[in-house]
């Protein structure tokens, strides 16, 4: 089978906006002043994406190792950006650290992903590495923050239990990981759901976009297992990393609990 | 003044809470001899309950020395100086697990792994010694009632033989009839056991008992 793509023209594009427009309608009819986030997200949408279009046609065509793994670590940096600002934490400093975590994990997923199962060559052709990368660094920001999220909380808030073991003799690590392990646990469900729902809730992204593209399904659900999978290890990687990182941060010399109240 | 060799010692210490200008209490200095049992008052906020946290090092002082048995408990192990300077938290702190858990989580620990976890028949000998004699060691702990759960971290903490035990405000939930007990208890301990005793407490019932009192200026 030819893949044969139909393409969306101006018009259709245009055309498109119809259901911004409707969603309009609704936050009028209801009060529910969305009508600017609307419409600076639709804005967005259009700039992000027909600026990434141009950046790829760019990349793809320069085909530069250099420029590809720059890519990457901007995109981990703009993860790290995005996590930092959800979590909100101002007791611990996890910056740098959580830098290096995601750096090393998402680096060790995409490269066998793309060098050893998919057999790019070399294994960092742009064309795989930079979309493969950015489904893991997506995926895995979520779950990071979440995990950072539930772990801050529930030192906090579960901090008579974590003194009680280390007045006991505990270290850090004994008095902290039923906490450490549920804050794991909290980031690695979404990405565990997402594979007993596949195929039966929902036609995945990528795989809908290939099968678009005119690929004939039985290749694009090879690759969506493989995204899959990857998905699940380099969350699971990433969150370890990170969760451990921070549960180190959150304890002073002597195994005291820095995090307080408030 | 006494001629034993003090078992606890501050050295000129002040402690400041992280994000805070005003310090909690600045050059405190005091000893307690083994054996003693010693009541720390003062106005609320006036730092009682940080003074025992900083004893067994769940805070760290902006200055000044905290020593146990004269050594300075930042070269301790922490897990072996919590042993030996137990601190029992004001509102009790137990797993969701039944009283037999709660009593043997210590000898789990990797720190406490010389020591052997006590047999059934030792914990219902200690769960009689703290008027916990109606207690099933198959009991969930967390459904016992305050007085009880008090008494219950008490014996969790003796049952790895401190030579301090850090009270702080151990009757402070407590009804008159449950606060009796735990007051009972501790001061058996310490005339019984020669467990040294530092407590903070509100009541001055629980005051009377100590031998000895650290009166801590309050900022109010």
């Amino acid at each position: 089978m030819t893949p044969q793509i139909i393409e969306i023209g101006s018009w259709q594009l245009a055309f498109s906006l119809v259901f911004v427009l409707l969603a309009g309608a609704a936050s009028l009819v209801w009060h529910l002043g969305l009508g600017r986030t609307l419409l600076v997200g639709t804005l967005r949408t259009f700039a992000q994406l027909a600026l990434m279009g141009y950046a790829l046609v760019f990349i793809f065509r320069l085909e530069s190792a250099a420029l590809t793994l720059g890519v990457f670590g901007a995109m981990i940096l703009a993860a790290l950006q995005i996590v930092h600002g959800r979590v909100r934490e101002r007791q611990v400093t996890l910056l740098w650290p959580m830098f290096g975590a995601m750096l090393i994990s998402y680096a060790v997923v995409t490269v066998v992903v793309t060098g050893v199962i998919v057999g790019a060559k070399p294994w960092w052709k742009p064309q795989y590495f930079i979309p493969i990368a950015g489904m893991i660094i997506g995926n895995s920001m979520s779950a990071l923050a979440i995990s950072l999220d539930r772990l801050f909380a529930d030192l906090r808030s579960q901090r008579d239990l974590v003194e009680m073991h280390l007045c006991l003799g505990a270290d850090a690590r004994e008095a902290s990981q039923d906490i450490v392990r549920g804050a794991i646990r909290a980031g690695m469900i979404p990405s565990i759901n997402a594979m007993m729902g596949v195929g039966i809730v929902f036609l995945p992204g990528m795989m809908t976009g290939q099968i678009l593209s005119g690929v004939n399904p039985l290749a694009a659900i090879r690759y969506q297992i493989v995204v899959m999978v990857m998905l699940v290890g380099s969350t699971a990687l990433s969150t370890v990393a990170v969760v451990l990182l921070a549960r180190h941060r959150c304890f002073g010399p002597g195994d005291r609990l820095l995090l307080r109240a408030g | 003044m006494t001629t034993e060799a003090p078992l606890l010692t501050f050295e000129a210490v002040s402690f400041t809470y992280p994000g805070r200008t005003a310090p909690v209490f600045q050059d405190i200095s005091f000893e307690v001899a083994a054996g003693r049992f010693v009541s720390v008052e003062g106005s609320s906020g006036c730092g009682k309950s940080t003074l025992l946290r900083l004893a067994c090092r769940l805070e760290a002082p902006d200055a000044g020395v905290v020593r146990f048995a004269g050594r300075p408990v930042e070269a301790m192990p922490p897990g072996l100086l919590r042993r030996r300077v137990s601190y029992v938290q004001q509102t009790p702190a137990l797993l969701a697990d039944s009283v037999r858990a709660n009593l043997r989580l210590a000898f789990g620990l990797r720190v406490n792994k010389d020591l052997t976890a006590p047999d059934d028949d030792r914990l219902r000998q200690g769960l009689a010694e703290f008027q916990l004699e109606k207690v099933s060691l198959d009991q969930p702990a967390r459904e016992l009632s305050v007085g009880q759960k008090q008494r219950l971290c008490l014996l969790r903490a003796m049952l790895l033989a401190p030579r301090v035990l850090l009270l702080d405000e151990p009757t402070a939930a407590l009804d008159r009839e449950n606060a009796r007990r735990v007051l009972e208890i501790v001061t058996g301990l310490n005339r019984a056991q020669g467990v040294t005793i530092v407590m903070v407490s509100h009541n001055a019932a629980d005051a009377r008992e100590a031998t000895a009192r650290i009166r801590l200026g309050g900022r109010g």
